[in-house]
């Protein structure tokens, strides 16, 4: 299982905090990605940033494992 | 005492956190300080109120090392970081900042630096309530 994360302004738009999808084997960060933005594209307009298990994450080829925690983020507007 | 690293739906106080990190140094100098306050007025707009969401494990984790990274990077004897989540009303706190060095340029320094590091890097994100509706902040350069 993946749980997906979305918080603020990303988790309005797709109406959800969190989702659960079953893992698949060898799926990156980037096939998620691709198959949640068709499914909720305006979240994904402003969703610029990822996090796989609370660290950011610039390679989106990174390969999830079972039981990984993936955000999905809008620009940070802290302070 | 409290951590010196926090995120925390309730109030703090100035005075404890600068009292805190007095207690760790008596080397210390200097104290560089940084408030955020709610605004009751943004973008042309009366806001009431301002909404915080947070990714919770991951910010205390970007605070943390925002922190470490600003005492080897200016030298600090010690630093606090306090931020606020849920909602916080017009007048309120919103983050606290407080620095201590040997002299002041290191302490004011690392404050100014940590603030905007804080923007870039921690996963925070603010809704202003307003008459007019809610709407979440967009970043300012």
């Amino acid at each position: 299982m993946i749980n997906v994360l979305f918080f603020g302004p990303v988790a309005d738009r797709v109406g959800a905090a969190v989702l659960q999808l079953e893992h698949r084997q060898g799926w990156s960060v980037k096939d998620l990605r691709g198959e949640l933005a068709q499914r909720y594209p305006e979240a994904f307009d402003i969703a610029c940033f990822t996090a796989v298990d609370g660290a950011h994450v610039r390679d989106l080829g990174r390969t999830l494992d079972d039981g990984s925690e993936v955000a999905f983020m809008a620009k940070f507007s802290g302070g | 005492m409290h951590k010196a690293v926090r995120i925390q739906y309730e109030d703090f106080s100035t005075d404890d956190e600068i009292e805190a990190l007095r207690a760790t140094s008596k080397r210390i100098g200097g104290i560089g300080l940084f408030l955020g306050c709610a605004r009751d007025f943004s973008e042309g707009r009366e806001v009431s109120e301002i909404d915080f969401d947070a990714y919770d494990r991951m910010a205390l984790s970007e605070l943390s090392a925002l922190r470490d990274e600003a005492i080897a990077r200016f030298g600090l004897m010690g630093a606090r970081i306090v931020h606020r989540v849920g909602t916080v009303t017009s007048g309120e706190n919103i983050v606290l900042i407080v620095t201590g060095a040997e002299h002041r340029a290191a302490a004011l320094d690392a404050c100014r630096w940590i603030i905007d590091e804080l923007k870039e890097r921690v996963p925070i994100w603010k809704k202003e309530i307003t008459p007019e509706g809610d709407s979440w902040v967009v970043p300012h350069p």
